[in-house]
């Protein structure tokens, strides 16, 4: 066996190659720990997290969890951001290290993770690349490496599969389960040295395999000659890196003064680790993570399959036992020629084969999620028989023994479904039989920790903080509070509490009613309904943050600002900015406004900042209410400075952006206005003047046109005379600029609707034009002008339409009376309707 | 039957010597009635990369059926269970010809079909009298006409339903019974009245998705099978291949002595592909044409410009040709779909033309888009 590593003066070592989640591989592991019955068992995985090894093993403690470890670089080692860098190490029942470490402790071994700390291995790499790379979530199961080069998909050519898990599933796991555990880990170390061949060295040393696989060996080493030739070691480490640690052990055993060099180490200080309740969602490699196989849910199931299988089996006579028996027992048949009365060799040979693949663990997990499936399904009020499921039963067993596979595994029972539970075309409407089952083999199952499991920091002060806020902090039952936030000043340390807890995305605590600052909705609202309970998810959610602070509070901020260092404009940073307003920041806030100015300074986008502007000027009339100490003032004066800049450039928006920037005029208009301001009321001067700038322009849109002369009368720098011209202009021009009036009143009335009644030739000039227009290009204009009037009061309305009935000569009242019908014409019109209404019901029932 | 005094001979014929080799060489297990194993079938219409050894002689199978090779093993096994296939999608997605491959490798014989149309009646699945014989012999077997479901039931063959949807729902549904029961009952032939399904029998049945609206199949129908849909081929290499193997068959069968041009069916299979799918390969989006886009309609564009370059161009492909038989498939049902080629042409190929050779030329000869 080429991975055992002998010496005189070491333990013998024997090399397990994995890959972080497969049911196979755990039940490989398991098999070689019993067999062996090493006197230390080492396995990959970052050495900071050895303390961490006792709650593992909790009984109390159940998978899915994820070892998390964080890192501040406070120290400016990595890079000057100073930045904080966090990973996650999932374990799920099958995975091979946890199934070593539970061994383990069943035969009473000690077992010690053997990697480089976390910051080391941050050390080790590159800037993006292994665990430095910019992704959301970083894992430390580097499954990925076994995958990514062109090797795999010569090999899935070849073997006419689909992807490399289903090539693993395959080989390793459906055929690697009947395989003896020796053949199996030699195979798949067969397959990882391939692998490792084709991958280059920069790119081997960028993500800081080599120092870790050097760090490791070193590990092994040391560990051998402690424990002296007498002893065993076994030793679980990613397939990936177990030919590169075999090379290093080998060229130590030849030549002993050479000890596997390693990098220099740095101190564990601003090292963080804690356990992590995980689920299977996040574990799912479909969704993104690539943190291993992909369906856990299945797996699990065959898992729970195989221990079942492993419980009956503990009670019988071995299974090698049996065979040797088996053989024996023909061996003996043959001797005393019994042939003719016994079944043939065959047969006989037959029946132990039959004996040895007897338990179709995966059999049984297709078997399990169908029906479930169809459960599912049938909840939904879906037609689903039982006959379907016995179909797609069939044709799983059928595809496997087409593709050669002793056993349908999830691409088999994917298959099925397909074939069998869809029903018609394959579309949106059809594909909820899949969907289901892809829920099913993903998994829904959420890890727990015992009591004894460490927590941060963070954690304690979100404690501390509901014990001082009077909130229960671990009920599980919904509780609601309502917040008097503006007249209560704990009221207002809860929501922003709170608050502060949904932006770190703990799921503490939501908010059911209240003003809505984001989407600037419900404002009128004085009290805030909050609904809290505790779950497993929030510690989950803090322990996650934890790499950002010690409290609740110094997360946020951090966070806060890395948030805006993605954003890049000037909507989205306001937009953060009432989250922080919400959330009650103060301290350290002077980066973020920086932060937020910058944002502002770099946006060009003229409606991106005139929605920042709405949103500030929001903030700045809420401060008082919400008793903040925030100053908005110099955002806002920078947001107008840049949107008067941009303004010239506006004149030909499209039609869509028409209401938005009329709005944006109109807010300028009124904050530069405001007499309390005098920095305000400087931009009044350039806003004029870049009016008068874009008023210059003869292609100007006739909406913004309007709202401008609306503006402009409006202050005073306008005559009437001159905006009557405007209109005349419009009415009175080709029929092209004609049929622009009413856009033109839209924006003239938005501004300035007093013009109507100021001017009262106005009305007369407009009822002319109506009637100079022909039916259908009045029919034309009509939708703007319904908008145009539409920002009338109801009481001017009333006052225009009397002003217009007198035109010609008539009153109000007389314009809202209708002649009256006669009663026979109406009961036959009602008669005609119904006739009508039934008929259609006819036809309708006849298709 | 000769091959060559056909303008498109049977599956079973054109691969005649493959399925022979296949058949012979075959050590799988075979489903009751089944002229070759799963196995087996899958080789002859997904290919195999060593060659079989028969008589003396080695028969490379090559590869019939591009795009999805897990729907032809889930079409394999739905045949052998209880239940019947029916393949549908888009017009143009090879459905009858898998479905034909599917018969001739099972059963031996593709031809035995029934053709959907708005006009087929009861009689047309189950069975009709030769009414001379009726009348001098009275109801028995020898009058009876069979269909070729009736033939598929006696003797244990595959019976290809094409365009199923087209038929009206209460035809269709003169399946369902023979689906569940696997029998056919004939009231008149008295006692001898009951054809029972032989072992090998199943149906195939296919669905263009474009007609859904016309016949809606039932559920009770949609439950006697299994379903497969047939996308259209997802990447432009892919349906490039599809394109040269179709069209050198075609100008195998009608004598055309001239080799497709590689370059030529790239391009008209990115155009088919990005008008299909409305994306370019640079992403840029486009507006898709309501025409049916699909691989057999590039296939025949294609084999009318090798036409044309064969009897009037001295074998060499024109771009102007090209053009004008893309309009010609493309201007169909609806003015819009060539002024949506049009801006085609003018954004993607005009980029694309920058590259020079065929797709300058291919740009060149917008002019015939009108």
């Amino acid at each position: 066996m080429e991975r055992v590593l002998r010496s005189a003066q070491m333990a013998e070592i024997t090399l397990l190659p994995v890959r972080h989640h497969s049911p196979a591989c755990a039940w490989h592991v398991h098999k070689m720990i019993q067999l062996l019955k090493p006197s230390l068992v080492l396995i990959e995985g970052p050495n900071n997290a050895n303390s961490l090894i006792p709650v593992m093993m909790h009984e109390d403690t159940k998978a899915p969890f994820a070892i998390y470890y964080s890192y501040h670089d406070k120290a400016q080692r990595l890079s000057e951001k100073a930045a904080h860098y966090k990973c996650y190490y999932p374990f799920l029942d099958y995975s091979p290290e946890l199934v070593a470490l539970r061994t383990a402790k069943e035969s009473g071994v000690p077992a010690l993770f053997i990697d480089l700390s976390y910051a080391d291995i941050l050390m080790a790499s590159k800037d993006g690349q292994g665990m430095r790379s910019e992704q959301e979530k970083n894992n430390y199961s580097d499954d990925y490496l076994l995958s990514r080069n062109q090797f795999w998909e010569r090999l899935c050519e070849q073997t006419n599969l689909r992807s490399f898990d289903e090539f693993w599933e395959k080989y390793f796991e459906l055929n690697g389960l009947a395989e003896s555990s020796d053949l199996w880990f030699s195979h798949l170390l067969d397959y990882c040295k391939m692998v490792r061949e084709n991958t280059p060295l920069e790119v081997l040393e960028g993500e800081g395999s080599l120092a870790r696989e050097a760090y490791m060996a070193q590990q092994i080493a040391k560990a051998a000659h402690e424990y002296g030739p007498q002893a065993k070691i076994l030793v679980v480490t990613g397939g990936f890196h177990t030919p590169a640690i075999q090379k290093l052990l080998e060229e130590y055993v030849s030549n002993k003064e050479n000890m596997p060099k390693t990098v220099e180490q740095i101190a564990t200080d601003n090292q963080g680790v804690y356990l992590l309740p995980y689920s299977m969602e996040a574990t799912d490699a479909l969704n993104g993570y690539a943190s291993g196989m992909p369906y856990p849910g299945f797996y699990q199931k065959v898992w729970e399959e195989l221990e079942k299988n492993n419980e009956i089996e503990s009670k019988l006579p071995s299974r090698t036992d049996c065979r040797v028996a088996g053989r024996m027992a023909i061996h003996t048949m043959e001797v005393e020629d019994f042939h003719c009365k016994l079944p043939s060799r065959t047969d006989c040979h037959m029946a132990i084969h039959t004996m040895e693949v007897e338990d179709f663990v995966y059999e049984e997990a297709v078997l399990a999620m169908l029906a479930q499936t169809g459960h599912d399904l049938r909840k939904k009020d879906e037609q689903l028989s039982v006959y379907d499921e016995i179909c797609a039963l069939t044709m799983a067993r059928g595809l496997a023994a087409l593709r050669g596979k002793i056993q349908p595994g999830a691409y088999e029972l994917l298959d099925a479904a397909l074939s069998s539970l869809v029903k018609g075309e394959y579309s949106l409407a059809t594909e909820l039989p899949i969907r289901l089952l892809q829920e099913r083999m993903t998994g829904n199952a959420k890890g727990k920790l015992c009591h004894k499991a460490d927590v941060p920091p963070i954690f304690q002060d979100f404690e501390q903080q509901c014990a001082l806020l009077r909130i229960k902090p671990d009920s599980t039952l919904e509780t609601e509070i309502t917040l008097s936030v503006f007249s209560n000043k704990k009221h207002r340390q809860i929501s922003m509490f709170f608050n502060r807890l949904l932006f770190l995305k703990a799921p503490f605590a939501q908010r059911i009613k209240g003003p809505n600052l984001q989407l600037k909705k419900d404002r009128n609202l004085i009290r805030e309904v909050w609904r809290y309970k505790w779950s497993v998810e929030v510690a989950a959610a803090l322990i996650d943050v934890s790499v950002y602070g010690s409290t609740i509070q110094e997360a946020a901020q951090i966070l806060v600002k890395k948030e805006l260092e993605k954003v890049n404009n000037a909507r989205n940073s306001v937009w953060l900015l009432t989250r922080v307003f919400e959330m009650g920041l103060v301290d350290r806030i002077v980066p973020v406004y920086e932060q937020v100015e910058e944002t502002i300074l770099e946006d060009t986008d003229f409606y991106s900042l005139a929605d920042a502007l709405e949103s500030l000027l929001m903030l700045e009339e809420l401060r008082g209410l919400y008793q903040s100490e925030l100053e908005f003032g110099q955002l806002v004066l920078l947001t107008i400075r840049k949107l008067v800049v941009l303004l010239p450039s506006m004149t030909q928006v499209k039609e869509e952006s028409v209401t938005s920037c009329m709005q944006a005029l109109k807010l300028i208009y009124q904050v530069t206005g405001k007499k309390n301001n005098d920095a305000f009321e400087q931009e009044r001067e350039p806003f004029f003047d870049a009016l008068s700038v874009m008023q210059a322009d003869p292609q100007i849109h006739p909406g913004l046109d309007g709202c401008i002369h609306g503006i402009l009368y409006g202050s005073g720098r306008q005559k009437s005379s001159v905006v009557e011209q405007a209109c005349k202009g419009y009415m009175k021009g080709t029929k092209e600029q004609m049929m622009k009036t009413a856009a033109f009143f839209r924006g003239l009335f938005y501004t300035a609707r007093d013009f109507v009644f100021v001017q009262k030739q106005f009305l007369q000039a407009l009822d002319t034009f109506f009637a100079e227009v022909d039916k259908e290009e009045f029919m034309e204009l009509l939708p703007e002008l319904r908008m145009a009037f539409a920002y009338f009061t109801p009481m001017e309305i009333d006052q225009i339409a009397q002003e217009a009935a007198a035109l010609h000569g008539k009153d109000k009242d007389s314009l809202m009376q209708a002649q009256a019908v006669l009663p026979d014409w109406y009961a036959y019109g009602n008669k005609l309707d119904h006739y009508g209404k039934e008929k259609i019901w006819q036809a309708s029932r006849k298709h | 039957m000769e091959q060559q005094s056909m303008i498109k001979a049977p599956v079973e014929i054109r691969y005649r010597e493959e399925l022979m080799a296949l058949e012979q060489t075959d050590d799988g297990r075979k489903p009751e009635n089944w002229r070759m194993s799963p196995k087996a079938v899958r080789t002859f219409i997904l290919g195999s990369a060593t060659p079989i050894q028969y008589e003396g002689k080695e028969y490379t199978i090559r590869k019939k059926y591009l795009g999805n090779d897990a729907l032809v093993e889930r079409c394999i096994i739905t045949l052998a269970g209880n239940r019947g296939l029916m393949l549908v999608g888009e017009p143009g997605t090879a459905k009858t010809m898998l479905s034909e491959l599917l018969s001739a490798a099972i059963s031996g014989v593709s031809t035995n079909t029934v053709q959907g149309t708005a006009g087929t009646t009861e009689d047309m699945i189950k069975y009709s009298w030769n009414y001379a014989l009726l009348l001098a012999k009275g109801p028995c077997r020898e009058a009876l006409v069979a269909s070729p479901l009736y033939i598929g039931m006696e003797k244990g063959i595959l019976t290809r339903f094409e365009e199923i949807t087209r038929t009206p729902a209460e035809i269709q549904d003169s399946l369902i019974s023979v689906l569940s029961d696997k029998v056919l009952n004939i009231p008149e032939l008295g006692d001898e009245g009951f054809l029972f399904a032989k072992p090998g029998f199943n149906v195939i049945g296919t669905a263009n998705t474009r007609d859904k609206g016309v016949n809606e199949m039932s559920s009770a129908l949609k439950r006697r099978f299994n379903f497969e849909t047939v996308m259209p081929i997802s990447s432009v290499a892919l349906e490039k291949q599809v394109i040269l193997n179709e069209v050198q068959q075609l100008a195998y069968e009608n004598h055309i002595d001239m080799e497709p041009d590689e370059d030529v069916a790239k391009l008209l299979a990115s155009t088919y592909h990005e008008l299909r799918e409305g994306i370019s390969s640079i992403g840029q989006r486009l507006d898709k044409p309501a025409c049916v886009m699909s691989t057999a309609e590039a296939v025949s564009v294609y084999y009318q410009t090798m036409i044309s370059a064969y009897y009037y161009g001295n074998k060499e492909f024109r771009m102007e040709d090209l053009v004008q038989n893309l309009v010609g498939a493309v201007a169909k049902e609806n003015k819009d779909d060539l002024e949506k080629v049009k801006s085609y042409f003018n954004t993607v190929i005009r980029e694309k033309s920058k590259e020079g050779g065929i797709w300058k030329e291919y740009y060149e000869a917008r002019r015939w888009l009108k």
